[in-house]
């Protein structure tokens, strides 16, 4: 999906099945640096309910809506 | 506001349903087809039944089986309710995923396929043990006031907390790969023709599903079957677009706190309960009051462990196989390959040590209708402000590892 935005890493995780995708991300996003943009992909249809409440609890900031292209799942999260 | 009313029609039919919605849906749905029907919804005991064909194929004398003879197994698939039920629900279940372009092949790592497997296995074996699964001995089962099922669902609470510690476990868990965005290739921009096309073959589906039923109500079949039919497809189609998933609801609530699949899994119960209330005080016959004895309990433990591993439950593996999810086609197997085992082992002492001993309690039947749907009251309020406590708190195996 194109973005204007500025996204500094990517986490690919298309295939992996529930609790994953939440697992990974909260792991991933308190490896970077304040302000950074991640982008993860995922394609497991429970995360895109529990992936941005899960995010946005743990204290980052989901900018904006996230984006269904045919099975994927796009989420862009500023840690 | 046409424009509104069209996104509103879209978000419907190609989008997901709110979690709240889809439960208490379910719930209502699952106590018209117990008033109907005359049993609870559910599936397990048919998968066990898919297990006894297996084993009649390869010479087992299951007449023999004192557990086949329990669950009722006579003839084929197609002519029980139950076997109708469940084909009704994989084909709501894959045309809900078809309008909302989910269906793809996924193929996990090897991994994820052993986890799906024994964890299948776990759970499989635990429900069967226990007289039900995540339905008979929990969403539909709480509703009939039998006592076995609040052992059960003490036991998956249990259960999913050495779940959720041994599926974060290095070993299990796995690394996954972080690209610095530069070097990311992310193609897909737009879908391509092959999911574009999904709703429009989930409309003509649906079209072809109406065609038969109506043929078929015309040609006399059945009338009990085909009612089975059309409920497991509503069923299968609210459980996919609500994503209705019973591990998350307990899983969540240990791995972070999050309670929106638990708040709306007692919500379904509670709705369903009075409306069952209702038919039983008509005087309909309850069908899963079981043994309420350390089986029921135990096997909620082996239940609990079992689904956090395999990543999804009983109904959890139905909707996410026919969405292509290939790890839930060996969640399905272990489910099947697990009932096999207990029908095994029943007669080989599990009944005359585990079972027979203990009392089938139903509730309504010790405390009367208004005691039994207080106690119950009281059992759904218990667990919403557990859940609720765990959300606020931000109680979680992956806030504790945080800190």
């Amino acid at each position: 999906m194109t973005s204007p935005r500025k996204v500094d890493y990517v986490l690919d995780l298309r295939g992996e099945p529930c609790p994953y995708p939440v697992v990974f991300s909260l792991e991933t996003l308190r490896k970077l640096k304040k302000g950074e943009v991640l982008e993860i992909l995922a394609d497991c249809p429970q995360s895109f309910r529990a992936l941005p409440e899960e995010v946005t609890k743990a204290g980052f900031k989901v900018l904006e809506k996230p984006q269904k292209s045919g099975p994927t799942l796009h989420f862009f999260v500023e840690a | 506001m046409v424009q509104g009313f069209k996104r509103y029609v879209e978000m419907a039919v190609c989008g997901f349903w709110s979690p709240v919605f889809s439960l208490v849906a379910l719930g209502v749905l699952a106590a018209f087809y117990f008033s109907a029907l005359g049993a609870a919804w559910a599936v397990t005991g048919e998968f066990t039944r898919w297990g006894g064909h297996f084993l009649h194929w390869v010479g087992f004398d299951t007449n023999a089986s004192g557990y086949l003879q329990l669950i009722h197994f006579t003839d084929s698939p197609l002519t029980r309710v139950d076997g109708v039920m469940v084909i009704g629900m994989f084909a709501g279940a894959f045309i809900s995923a078809l309008l909302g372009q989910n269906v793809k092949l996924r193929f996990p790592s090897k991994r994820r396929i052993l986890q799906a497997l024994a964890g299948g296995i776990l759970a499989g074996f635990g429900t069967r043990l226990a007289m039900g699964c995540n339905l008979a001995a929990l969403f539909t089962g709480i509703p009939q006031f039998s006592f076995h099922t609040w052992l059960f669902t003490l036991g998956t609470i249990v259960g999913t907390y050495f779940g959720v510690k041994l599926s974060l476990l290095s070993w299990m868990q796995g690394k996954p790969k972080l690209v610095a965005a530069e070097q990311a290739v992310v193609s897909d921009i737009k879908p391509s023709a092959y999911y574009r096309y999904q709703p429009y073959l989930g409309g003509i589906l649906l079209a072809a599903c109406l065609v038969f039923v109506f043929a078929e109500f015309k040609a006399s079949y059945p009338f009990k079957l085909l009612l089975a039919i059309c409920f497991g497809f509503g069923f299968g189609f609210l459980i996919q677009k609500g994503q209705v998933c019973f591990t998350s609801a307990f899983r969540d609530l240990w791995l972070t706190g999050r309670s929106t699949m638990a708040k709306a899994l007692i919500w379904g119960i509670a709705v369903q309960t009075l409306i069952t209330a209702y038919y039983l005080m008509q005087g309909m016959a309850p069908n899963v009051i079981w043994w309420a004895g350390p089986a029921a309990l135990v096997g909620g433990i082996l239940f609990g462990i079992g689904i956090v591993v395999a990543g999804g439950c009983e109904t959890g593996w139905m909707y996410r196989a026919v969405e292509g999810q290939v790890q839930f086609w060996f969640v399905g197997l272990g489910n099947i390959i697990g009932a096999t085992i207990l029908v095994l082992a029943w007669d080989g002492g599990v009944y005359q040590s585990f079972i027979e001993p203990f009392p089938r309690i139903n509730l309504a039947q010790e405390l009367g209708f208004p005691g039994a749907i207080l106690a119950t009251a009281i059992l759904l309020a218990g667990l919403y402000f557990w859940a609720d406590w765990r959300q606020k708190h931000k109680k979680g195996f992956l806030y504790r590892r945080d800190a």
